[in-house]
């Protein structure tokens, strides 16, 4: 009796110690989890406030970290001083054309790999390639020919670009997604006399209609992401969110603040917006490069 | 089945007829201008001289690998970024990740917010963390006097060990969430029986982490850090807000060095060798990545 006493004591200790332990440990995690969110998040943070602060907010000392009186006046400057409203616009604009011309070139594409296995092993390493290519090797060539045809400074010019440039992770996507369709409902659309493209077009894409929103969110993002090529090829008319920040960097780090960090907040919304909207294939997105561009 | 397959009978041109528009416009936009640009690369294209150029064989080669001190020193710039990036984002990514895997609720949710930096734009990350390294308005300044940590108005920038430091640090904070998130995948992808068996014989804790997690996240990380390597070696629009290159060129990449030969100095022909170089070594690197993939698949099959 008094052995069996003493065992469940030194159980009920171990047990304890475990919960315990255990109960340390998840309350680490959370720490180290919020720590990480702080790191990651509170850049974000800082920017929000600053936008909205009053230009006396910025000399006050101890320094203002949440603005007394909350004011939009930096984003209406932006948007009349910096011809914010039309750069936000030419990034919306850019960005939605090159999200529909990259998706109806690489559909038919991908359908092609997915149901013939069009190029084999080939054709999948030549596109790995072309998503690694770095974006500088294009740039001089396309530069120079631009100018020959009159692209620079034009819509048509970034969206021809990032279309193309889009291609290879809209098809690699796009494959894994046709993959999964089954064959026999295509096939049951053409024995009923549909053509292969009707079938395509009517039966096949409203039923990956989630997988073609996933590719085309990635596809927006990563235009209106892009930096290079929009710096190079933009003009004073066609400039991007992206090109007309680098307008905030001359000066010295003190200048503009107001402007430049109410366009970082406009810049970054999207990713916010499509960071939630993609949860479970922000991996898959971001391995091919799907916000690189 | 049987007339399904007469109906669907392959026709040879179909398969050619729905890739050629994307094959079409691959060709004319990527291919067609990467020859082009070899072509320009053995010229030497001066727009700063004029527009009339001549063949000049492998001499703009010879000068970027042999002569250009310039560019030597970007090479060794971006190594410099690279090594320490990679690192730490390997390590704090790998730390996060299983952070995450041990977390019951909320997992999602904790796991979209942390990603956010790697959808945003490097430029507007880099615009961002400028603006807190900013001398008299920056965060970062302003909490450290708030706080008593430093007594002035620091400039972060003034010395290459602290721009390259700064560089390396917002580098870390945009590309973390990207490892964080392949590593993540990885780890769930472990089955569960087998921590259960190495429980019973005895693994647990670190055992269990260094004898099942590691040896099967081996591949996971190898993928990660070959994307990140090849991705970085591209490194552009955050030093172009960050630093701009400076200060003396101390943070100035392989892509930016380029950048500035052909749209600063508007030397066309040398911009083209330097970025033929630069694919060179994307090129070998996707090559290993490649190597590594088929040796995973190999492993798995």
């Amino acid at each position: 009796m008094a052995i069996a006493i003493e065992q469940t004591a030194v159980v009920a200790r171990r047990v304890r110690g475990y919960r315990l332990r255990r109960g340390v440990g998840h309350a680490l995690t959370y720490v180290g989890l919020a720590a990480a969110l702080a790191f990651f998040l509170g850049p974000f943070f800082w920017i929000l406030t600053t936008s909205l602060k009053g230009n006396e907010d910025f000399f006050a000392f101890p320094p203002v970290w949440i603005p007394t009186e909350p004011s939009l006046s930096h984003y209406t400057a932006l948007f009349t001083r910096s011809s914010g409203a039309r750069y936000f616009m030419n990034s919306l604009i850019i960005s939605s054309l090159s999200m529909v011309a990259a998706l109806s070139v690489s559909l038919p594409t991908a359908y092609a790999i997915a149901r013939w296995r069009f190029g084999g092993g080939f054709l999948s390493a030549f596109l790995l390639m072309l998503r690694m290519l770095p974006a500088i090797a294009l740039i001089i060539p396309i530069y120079i020919m631009y100018k020959m045809f009159g692209l620079t400074n034009s819509y048509l010019g970034l969206v021809i670009i990032y279309t193309v440039v889009y291609i290879p992770f809209a098809v690699w996507l796009l494959v894994g997604f046709l993959r999964d369709f089954p064959i026999e409902i295509e096939e049951a659309a053409m024995i009923d006399g549909c053509s292969r493209v009707r079938a395509l077009v009517q039966v096949v894409v409203p039923i990956i209609a989630p997988g073609l929103a996933v590719v085309a969110l990635f596809a927006f993002i990563a235009t209106w992401n892009e930096f290079l090529f929009a710096i190079v090829l933009t003009g004073i008319e066609t400039k991007t969110m992206m090109v007309l920040v680098t307008s905030f960097t001359t000066g010295g780090t003190d200048a503009f603040y107001g402007e430049a960090s109410a366009s970082v907040v406009l810049g970054v919304l999207p990713a916010f917006a499509v960071a939630f909207m993609l949860q479970r294939y922000l991996v898959k997105g971001l391995a091919l490069g799907g916000t690189k561009g | 089945m049987r007339l399904g397959a007469l109906v669907l009978k392959r026709k040879r041109w179909e398969p050619f007829a729905f890739a050629s528009p994307s094959l079409a416009l691959i060709a004319l936009v990527i291919l067609f201008p990467l020859v082009y640009a070899f072509y320009l690369s053995l010229q030497n294209f001066d727009l700063s001289v004029g527009p009339d150029y001549e063949f000049v064989g492998a001499k703009n080669y010879v000068e970027a690998l042999f002569k250009d001190p310039r560019f030597l020193d970007s090479v060794w710039n971006t190594a410099v970024i690279i090594v320490p990036s990679l690192a730490v984002e390997l390590l704090l990514g790998l730390g996060i990740a299983l952070l995450l895997s041990r977390v019951i609720h909320g997992r999602p949710i904790i796991t979209a917010l942390l990603a956010i930096p790697a959808m945003v734009s490097p430029v507007m990350g880099a615009m961002a963390w400028r603006m807190m390294f900013g001398v008299k308005f920056g965060a970062i300044n302003n909490l450290g006097l708030q706080l008593g940590l430093l007594d002035v108005y620091f400039d972060w920038f003034s010395s290459p060990a602290l721009a390259i430091t700064a560089v390396v640090l917002v580098e870390i904070w945009h590309n973390t969430p990207f490892m964080m998130l392949v590593l993540l995948a990885g780890l769930q992808s472990i089955p569960q029986e087998l921590y259960d068996a190495g429980k019973a014989d005895g693994a647990e804790g670190w055992r269990s982490f260094w004898y099942i997690t590691l040896p099967l996240l081996r591949f996971t990380m190898a993928v990660g850090v070959m994307i990140r390597l090849i991705d970085l070696t591209k490194l552009f629009g955050l030093v172009f807000i960050l630093t701009f290159g400076g200060p003396g060129g101390a943070t100035e990449t392989v892509a930016f060095n380029t950048y500035l030969v052909g749209f600063k100095d508007f030397r066309m022909s040398y911009a083209s060798a330097l970025s033929y170089v630069i694919v060179g070594g994307v090129m070998v690197l996707t090559l290993i990545f490649l190597w590594i993939q088929r040796l995973r698949e190999a492993r798995a099959a």
